[in-house]
């Protein structure tokens, strides 16, 4: 690796131009990448821009390759990630960014699933906090009480339909 | 003229080095003719300093003036666990030194770690240097997988002290994967489960032909082959109480004689299924009469003493498993390093934990050598490429409000990598802000490991939905953090940069250069070549970094980690001000506060700093959820 292992200006270039590209154009994926495809893509990137490689390289061009390199384990990391990949996937679709922070792309995930489970209306909102706040002084036909009425403003939430189910359950198995 | 780069194992208890020549890796032998080199640094009345085995023999005699398991303290701060278990161990003083550094005290002079481990990195420079008989001045160098920024950047401080430019700090489990994998063509899931005298790691790797993907790494820096010699201590302990009602614990010198009957037995057990232990004079007693002991003990004996520390190392692998999504069915090949390998209990533990034979085909006390070997000629281009894409140990953190610490990158994330975080100020017209960095996998930041921590006041002042200063997290391929912060305002490019140390400071690692700390080894009978025989000396020290301390005086420190009054647990609720400066001082919100603030905010668009806490900093962004109805405190019934 004494020598440099890529063309100092497809590196200059690529450096320059960093900022403009997606995950997939950075690592020459198709959108649809496989996991197994994206591995390859990073283990091909890795080795014409790893600092390893590009250990005797002058300054700025080791600098730069060195930005390309954390730039590239990023893609890796949010692309592998099933669930770091879908909320990628809706960030670029709603155009407003072309990178995600790897804590958030975990996160986003997240918040949406606790979103959901909160409710997506006003009032189921209200009345799925009420049925927690019961459910907490272990009020559990309260509970059932106002699931059912939130079920009622959000009759598809799954999260409803499966705290409500396991209330019932409950129920039953505490007679 | 072909580049000359050795890779060196830096072990708790034995060091290696090893240079791979026109296609041959050659581990190299000391002037005694000895493979490894036991750890241990011996000084002596005329300042002189004694390396190695023979170094390890004076322990008996001038127990305070051997000092061994250097890497059990080595970017360790003064008041934490290990130093303090280490204090009871060992004969020689470890005292405190400024920002809760540890030193080491010998003779009336006083040594930092990095110093003592230079003084071994040093004799293997020199014996290197016999080999080649040329200037040798680059090595790779290999540190537990598990080790944390401090400890890493400590040992690169120690590689430059002894007069190496370290080229990478390499974990010894992937090196060891290199030693086993290079240019086999494989194409293998392989663990490498390494038990040294003082750490465990454990490493899931995927090997292909020329690239070593780290999956997952996990490891206990607080568990090894010593823990093993101390379960025999404590048996020859009790009998000895037993039989005179005398400690031996409390005379030093009859604890030195225990714990090398102690390894010695365990050494034995590799080989025979049962040891006699036979001490003539472990102390004199009252009337100064020699007191010997007597034991034998068995293979099975030995088994059960440390059976919970062979299951800890299974609870390790667990996890390492769960990280790289696989099961023990998954993997091709297991591979054993360290020197504890060669006790028949463990190797048959970890082949009934992992259900198939282990590798030992490359011997477990020379492969992590020949696998830094292996890098640094790639590196330098003298073989063939080898592609390590390694990953981060350890979560690195930063602290927010609460007392808690936020993570930024997980661990297990492939390195180099480079995240930024947006915060703002918790209070508008706040003057600066407090960055402290952490590593480690609680949600308390107490808990963890500091890295460092700064001031920042460079931004634009003003209402703190206006203030956005963007930190960035940057974790280099040896591990190695570093953080920078960022006003993010329109022209304003203020910016203050870090690098988290060991707690010496640049000055003070080009003043141990300049004198040559390392230089008082000297090996017996050993000609070095004159400077001017090989290539130019030292290549110039990188520019220093801005010599801006990242550890605060003692006084301040104090209240980070101080009193048990400080702990989340006990101050739920109370008003308790966590900074010392009286500027940023915040209220700590007590759990059920921080769980609600989390979720209110959790449920936004996806913009960069969407759920932090609020902090010393609070991650920007707008106010992210709807609008909540109030809940009444009636109910519908
Ligand atoms: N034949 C043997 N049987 C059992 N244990 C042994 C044998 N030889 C060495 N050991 C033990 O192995 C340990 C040292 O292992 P090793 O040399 O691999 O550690 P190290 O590389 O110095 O430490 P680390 O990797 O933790 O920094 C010591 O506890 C030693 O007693
Ligand atoms: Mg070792």
């Amino acid at each position: 690796m004494a020598q440099a292992a890529i063309d100092p200006h497809e590196i200059h270039a690529l450096a320059r131009i960093m900022d403009e590209l997606d995950y997939y154009q950075l690592l020459n994926l198709k959108p649809g990448a496989s996991t197994a495809e994206i591995r390859r893509a990073f283990h091909s990137s890795s080795r014409s821009f790893h600092p390893d490689a590009n250990r005797t390289l002058e300054e700025p061009l080791r600098e730069q390759c060195e930005r390309i390199s954390k730039r590239i384990t990023e893609a890796y990391c949010v692309l592998r990630d099933p669930r770091r990949r879908k909320a990628y996937d809706a960030r670029l679709e709603s155009g407003s960014s072309l990178r995600i922070q790897l804590a958030e792309a975990r996160q986003s995930h997240e918040e949406q699933r606790k979103a959901e489970r909160r409710g997506a209306t006003a009032q189921g909102r209200q009345f799925h906090g009420k049925a927690e706040a019961a459910l907490k002084r272990g009020d559990l036909a309260a509970a059932i009480q106002n699931m059912q009425m939130a079920m009622t403003f959000e009759a598809n939430n799954a999260g409803f339909k499966a705290m409500l189910a396991e209330l019932r359950e409950r129920q039953k198995a505490g007679r | 003229m072909a580049e000359i780069a050795v890779g060196i194992d830096l072990g708790t208890s034995n060091t290696c080095v090893a240079l791979m020549r026109e296609g041959q890796v050659e581990v190299l032998p000391n002037a005694f003719g000895e493979r490894t080199s036991a750890s241990v640094v011996h000084f002596h009345e005329d300042g002189s300093v004694e390396v190695g085995n023979s170094a390890k023999a004076k322990v008996i005699h001038a127990p305070a003036q051997t000092v061994s398991s250097a890497k059990r303290l080595i970017g360790r701060y003064f008041f934490s666990e290990e130093v303090k278990k280490a204090q009871a161990i060992y004969a020689y003083e470890i005292c405190e030194a400024p920002n809760h550094g540890v030193r080491i005290e010998v003779n009336g002079e006083e040594f930092s770690l990095p110093e003592i481990s230079a003084m071994v990195l040093r004799e293997m420079k020199q014996i290197a240097e016999r080999h080649t008989g040329e200037k040798v001045t680059k090595a790779v160098i290999t540190v537990p997988a598990y080790f944390n920024d401090n400890q890493r950047q400590a040992t690169k401080d120690a590689g430059r002290i002894a007069g190496l430019e370290v080229l990478r700090i390499l974990n010894e489990p992937t090196a060891a994967a290199l030693a086993y994998g290079f240019g086999m063509g494989l194409n293998q899931r392989v663990a490498v489960y390494d038990l040294g005298g003082g750490t465990f790691d454990i490493s899931v790797l995927e090997i292909g032909k020329d690239i070593f993907e780290v999956l997952a790494t996990c490891g206990d820096t607080f568990l090894g082959g010593d823990d093993f010699d101390d379960r025999i201590i404590d048996l020859l302990a009790d009998e000895f109480v037993g039989q005179y009602k005398i400690n031996p614990r409390n005379d030093p010198f009859a604890f030195e004689k225990l714990k090398l009957a102690a390894e010695n037995a365990k050494k034995q057990l590799s080989v025979d299924e049962e040891v006699r232990v036979t001490i003539d004079c472990v102390l004199n007693g009252p009337d100064g009469a020699p007191l010997g002991l007597e034991r034998t003990i068995t293979r099975a004996e030995f088994a059960v003493l440390v059976q919970d520390l062979i299951q800890r190392t299974f609870k390790v692998c667990d996890e390492a498993l769960q990280q790289s999504d696989l099961t023990v069915r998954d993997l091709d090949g297991v591979i054993m390093v360290g020197g504890p390998t060669r006790l028949p209990v463990l190797r048959e533990a970890v082949k009934h934990y992992f259900q198939q034979e282990p590798r030992v085909d490359v011997d477990p006390d020379e492969v992590v050598a020949m696998g830094a070997a292996i890098h640094a000629a790639s590196l330098v281009g003298e073989a063939q490429d080898s592609m390590l894409l390694d990953v981060t140990p350890l979560d690195l953190r930063i602290g927010v409000a609460g007392g808690l610490a936020e993570p930024v990158i997980e661990r297990n994330t492939p390195v180099p990598i480079e995240q930024t975080r947006t915060f703002t100020t918790f209070r508008d017209h706040q003057e600066s802000v407090e960055i402290r960095v952490y590593q480690g996998d609680h949600r308390h930041a107490e808990k963890n490991t500091l890295l460092g921590q700064f001031e920042f006041s460079g931004y634009q002042k003003g209402l703190r939905s206006d203030v956005k200063i963007d930190v960035t997290f940057e974790i280099d391929a040896d591990g190695i953090v570093n953080v920078t912060a960022t006003d993010q305002a329109t022209g304003q490019q203020a910016s203050t940069q870090i690098t988290l140390s060991s707690g010496l400071g640049e000055e003070e690692i080009q003043q141990m250069i300049q004198q040559d700390v390392a230089g008082r080894v000297a090996t017996a009978g050993v000609q070095t070549p004159a400077p001017g025989d090989g290539p130019a000396a030292l290549p110039a020290p990188p520019p220093p970094a801005p010599p801006k301390s990242v550890f605060a005086p003692a006084a301040e420190r104090e209240s980070l980690f101080g009193t048990g009054d400080q702990d989340l647990a006990g101050a739920a609720g109370d008003e308790l001000e966590l900074d010392a400066e009286g500027d940023t001082d915040l209220d700590l919100l007590d759990d059920e506060e921080l769980i609600q603030l989390t979720e209110e905010s959790t449920s936004g668009p996806l913009d960069i700093g969407a759920a932090d806490d609020d902090g010393f900093f609070d991650t920007s962004g707008d106010d992210l959820s709807g609008p909540e109805i109030e809940l009444t405190d009636e109910e519908i019934v």
